[in-house]
């Protein structure tokens, strides 16, 4: 390089980069300062230099923005302002007090307007909190980033995410390496009896590892969290169960509770925005109630449940969740391979209990709200729809309003305002309504989060954690700004194009250049039906799946069917005791008028959760490590009869099948296929676990098979054996009422007051009220989107009368000359209503082919039905033309009553 | 116009002080202030061409320092440049927040925070 060409250069970039400062500056101080580079350039010039540079340049730019802004003050500045700036800020409070003044002087368009862009805005917001607090905003844990769930993966029969033995989780803390701290925790919320002061509540109750608390890096509020050497018997408690149970009491702190019968004391209490587990982490389940978990209580590797007779720790029997925090620097990729080769190994050495099972990971944020993740975009999408609509709506107005101020605009261009003016002034009016919108949108966005909140359903995980804070503040705003600009283009543009010297005549028909704005306010209608076309196809295919998955048989009969649950007093030890109070409890419920049947059972369809086991069938000779896993209940008294549960081969269980009988054991008909192969198991013998000895028990039936897990799972094999011979502690009571399900409730209540006070019963639901649970999710977004379906057809009706009256309006004087030379008024009705309909056709026709490219986003909320049914697009395409052509007859049927004189007379 | 208090300028920015004490012994063009600020704190204060000049502007708004003429005598490129002089006002500032500064040292003194060698 030729050595003047290297500081020339240096020079140029110099220059370049004191662009940043604000012209009057450089004006001033821009010689000395390159004087000064020059001078410098002997020493090292580096790009720092220069970012350092820029970085003052816009300083000074922002402290001159600030100083010389929207309100004039009297600091002494050293350079006065351009005039160019000066008049910027100047034309800008005119045009804001001119917004003001047309805003207070036509009050309906003001409020329409308004009105429109507030609950488009504030709709669009509400969501938005739902999102961010579900989706988007941490969990409130320390560096949650690093938190991974570990699960069990069944490969052989490709179950993933099952629970793990405590065998397994104790090999995988010891052994991995990619953690830096592992924890367990029951895999399922248990209801505990507890003993306060009084009788026996029931708490919702998490059983975790000690040092959870330490993992998750949350500390109690009062008092101490779980850590590190806590004993069986201290339990925390939660921020919501200390305000409703103890009323925020501070002594509650060490206090001596009962706990499912065994001495505890209450160490701490959490803060309210705490939450652990979530339901994503409880594996697959049938659960539907809400988990609010009252108290956790440690969950220590000792005791009959974790350690076998010989001192090992069980290794078949999965009902662990585990947590761990990865390692600094280790990456979910890493940890995954390092479980699966653990999991591996395990399976080597323990062929019987291992084979076909693996290790897998999910990130802790995913496993929390993945599931609900493509039902929260599908709202948000609908939503964003909905505010594209107000956005057109609104433009339509402004339009409709620009047509009367038409003069006005022509004696201002007339006048020297250039065509830039003009647009400022049009957006500005735009984003302030649009501002105006936001606010007002606010209030909509407070009510919205309210209603959202109260209509969620129970298991929306991460509902309690939605509230509307700074940043849906600033989203609003954000939103605001950008509806007003897509607003404010369309008159904008038309503001500019005002043609003089026509609009200035005193005598101008109509208004001139209406057939351009026609164009456009057609051309957004066009867009509103189109819109309205996908929303509502949207809305139609989540209504039919809705319905298909509520017209899926359950195996039982749902109807006039009341459920509870019961917990057992700790005094009945024995199973003869548990038997004798079984016996009484079902005569007297047997015994209430209105009863037809009553069973109970270990585990309710639609609304609990399950436990598998292995089992053996004599004479198959099947390896211990292919047994094949059913799903493990128990059925109480006439279950199958008050459940509607049809009975297909051999018979049902009986008091014969007491426990002196021989051992029954009644199967489903998914069983039979999957354990039998079919052939018929009456009268075989299968036991359950992988023991090669032990008793056998006899199948004596088979019934239909039932759906546990959800409408929308297929039946999985399940396993009943009869209560008698092995009474539980906490089932559920199933009652087959002659009437009203609902009005028993409370005469079922009194009766285990009258049989038992220490009896606890709770969570007393009919059975279509479980049914309705599970599909409450479902059923949230088919409302919401249903809703956003019949808010965009009324905005496509509004939209196409508003276009048809203005041109029935305009074109009075045309239709006028039409009659008086003989047009049938029919004729005159026809051309209007034709007119529409060609608007219709364009509008339906574009919006089916955007919903052929959209609907299959929507495929992962659809069952039975497909993204591309011809049915639902056909109807929608129909009732939308229908509409429009509806919407047109108002304006036609005037059109048609035109007076022909007084038409031509109005010149 | 309300009456001239120096002590409404306090505290000044460590940059300005270092400005109105470069421009303490004669006026100056800016290169020479920066090279002066550079030598006498040792480069512990960052002063370079971006910062300078916003805060000279600042000075001159408030009237603390003010134009002046190049002196007679000076090199070519020099003649050229603006100089810039502190004016009474700014000699007002300078000496108060110089005895500011030293009632602050002497504080630090008294509490043992500097002794009396490291001062």
């Amino acid at each position: 390089m030729r050595p003047s060409f290297r500081p020339w250069l240096a020079e140029r970039i110099f220059d370049l980069a004191l662009l940043a400062y604000p012209r009057a500056f450089r004006r001033r101080f821009g010689d000395e300062m390159r004087d000064d580079f020059r001078r410098a350039a002997a020493r090292q010039v580096t790009a720092g230099t220069l970012v350092t540079v820029i970085e003052e340049g816009l300083k000074e730019r922002a402290a001159a923005v600030a100083r010389w802004s929207f309100w004039p003050n009297h600091q002494p500045h050293l350079y006065e302002p351009s005039g160019r700036h000066a008049m910027f800020w100047d034309s800008v409070r005119a045009d804001v007090r001119y917004t003001i003044r047309q805003a207070i002087q036509a009050p309906l368009y003001t409020v329409l307007a308004v009105g429109a862009l507030a609950l488009g805005i504030g709709a669009n917001s509400a969501i938005f909190t739902v999102v961010q607090g579900v989706l988007l905003k941490p969990l409130p844990y320390d560096d949650p980033g690093r938190l991974v769930t570990i699960w069990s993966h069944n490969t052989a029969e490709n179950r993933p995410e099952n629970p793990i033995s405590p065998a397994n989780f104790v090999d995988l803390r010891d052994e991995a390496r990619s953690f830096a701290e592992v924890e367990g925790y029951f895999s399922f919320v248990t209801n505990t009896q507890i003993v306060l002061d009084g009788p026996p509540e029931i708490s919702v109750t998490s059983y975790v590892s000690p040092g959870m608390f330490t993992l998750l890096g949350r500390t109690a509020v009062l008092g101490r969290a779980l850590r590190d050497g806590d004993a069986d018997g201290d339990i925390v408690i939660s921020h919501g169960y200390w305000q409703r149970r103890f009323g925020g009491d501070p002594t509650v702190i060490d206090r001596p509770v009962t706990l499912d019968g065994q001495p505890a004391t209450i160490v701490g209490v959490m803060p309210p925005d705490f939450a652990f587990p979530y339901r994503g982490m409880l594996g697959p389940t049938g659960f539907t109630r809400s988990i609010d978990v009252d108290a956790w209580a440690t969950m220590l590797l000792t005791g009959p449940r974790m350690v076998d007779s010989a001192g090992r720790f069980i290794r078949n029997v999965h009902y662990l969740g585990a947590v761990g925090r990865l390692k600094p620097g280790v990456s979910v990729a890493q940890a995954r391979a390092g479980v699966a080769a653990i999991a591996s190994r395990l399976e080597q050495a323990y062929p019987d209990t291992n084979k076909g099972w693996t290790t897998t990971l999910t990130p802790l944020h995913e496993q929390v709200v993945g599931a609900v993740r493509p039902a929260l975009l599908v709202l948000a999408a609908g939503v964003g729809v909905i505010l594209l609509m107000a956005c057109v709506n609104v433009a339509n107005l402004v339009l409709a309003r620009g047509v009367g101020r038409q003069k006005e605009l022509a004696v201002r261009a007339a006048l020297g305002a250039g065509r830039k003016r003009l647009a400022q002034q049009a957006l500005t009016e735009s984003l302030l309504l649009s501002v105006a919108g936001g606010i007002a949108g606010l209030l909509v966005v407070r009510w919205g989060v309210q209603a959202l909140v109260a209509l969620a359903p129970a298991n929306l995980p991460r509902v309690q954690e939605v509230a509307p804070d700074a940043t849906v503040l600033l989203v609003t705003l954000a939103m605001a700004l950008v509806t007003g600009t897509i607003v404010g283009v369309v008159p904008a543009f038309f503001a500019t194009r005002a043609d003089v010297r026509p609009a200035l005549q005193e005598s101008s028909r109509g208004s001139v250049g209406s057939r351009s704005r026609h164009r456009m306010r057609a051309a957004l209608v066009v867009t509103e039906l189109a819109l309205a076309v996908v929303l509502s196809v949207g809305a139609g295919l989540l209504l039919r799946s809705f319905a298909t998955v509520m017209t899926i048989d359950p195996g039982f009969r749902p109807d006039n069917l009341l459920t509870l649950q019961m917990s057992i007093p700790y005094r009945l030890t024995t199973p003869d005791a548990r038997r004798a109070y079984y016996a009484e409890w079902f005569e007297r419920l047997d015994a209430i008028p209105g009863v037809v049947a009553v069973g109970g059972t270990t585990r309710i369809p639609l609304g609990s959760t399950s436990v598998t086991t292995s089992v053996q069938v004599q004479g198959k000779d099947v390896p211990v490590s292919d047994l094949p896993e059913v799903e493990f209940r128990r059925a109480m008294h006439d279950y199958f009869e008050a459940m509607g549960i049809p009975i297909k081969r051999g018979r049902g269980f009986s008091a014969e099948d007491g426990p002196n009988a021989p051992a029954v054991v009644i199967v489903n008909e998914a069983t039979v296929r999957r354990v039998f192969g079919n052939e018929d198991p009456i009268g075989q013998h299968i036991r359950t676990g992988p023991n090669p000895s032990g008793p056998w028990s006899t199948v004596v039936g088979v019934i239909g098979d039932i759906r546990h897990a959800g409408l929308e799972t297929p039946p999985s094999p399940e396993l009943y054996v009869n209560y008698l011979q092995n009474p539980p502690v906490a089932p559920f009571i199933a009652l087959r009422t002659a009437g009203d399900p609902a009005a028993l409730a409370e005469r079922v209540r009194t009766e285990a007051r009258a049989f038992d006070s220490t009896l606890a019963i709770y969570d007393i639901r009919t059975m279509q009220q479980i049914r309705a649970a599970s599909v409450a999710e479902r059923r949230f977004l088919l409302l919401l989107i249903g809703a956003f379906g019949a808010l965009a057809l009324v905005l496509a009706a509004v939209g196409v009368y508003g276009v048809m009256a203005l041109m029935v309006s305009e074109r009075t004087q045309e239709m006028g000359v039409r009659l008086a030379l003989g047009a049938a008024p029919s004729a005159v009705l026809g051309m209007v209503v034709r007119q529409a309909a060609t608007l219709a056709a364009i509008g339906v026709t574009a919006g089916v082919l955007a919903a052929i490219v959209l609907t299959p986003l929507l495929t992962s909320q659809l069952f039975g039905v497909r993204a591309l049914d011809p049915f639902t697009f056909a109807t929608v395409a129909a009732l939308l033309v229908s509409i429009a052509t509806l919407a047109a007859l108002v304006p036609a049927r005037r059109a048609m009553r035109v007076d022909p004189l007084d038409a031509l007379r109005c010149e | 116009m309300d009456r001239f208090r120096a002590e409404t300028y306090l505290p000044l920015t460590p940059v300005a002080f270092e400005v109105l004490l470069a421009l303490a012994d004669g006026s100056r063009h800016g290169y020479s202030i920066l090279q002066e600020v550079d030598a006498r704190s040792g480069g512990a204060v960052s002063l370079h061409a971006g910062t300078l000049y916003r805060v000279l502007a600042r000075l001159l708004e408030q009237q603390l320092i003010e134009e002046l003429d190049a002196p007679a005598g000076q090199a070519n490129e020099d003649e050229r440049r603006r100089y810039y002089g502190l004016t009474a006002r700014g000699v007002a500032v300078a000496r108060a927040e110089a005895a500011r500064l030293e009632s602050q040292l002497a504080a630090a003194r008294a509490r043992r925070l500097l002794s009396e060698v490291d001062a």
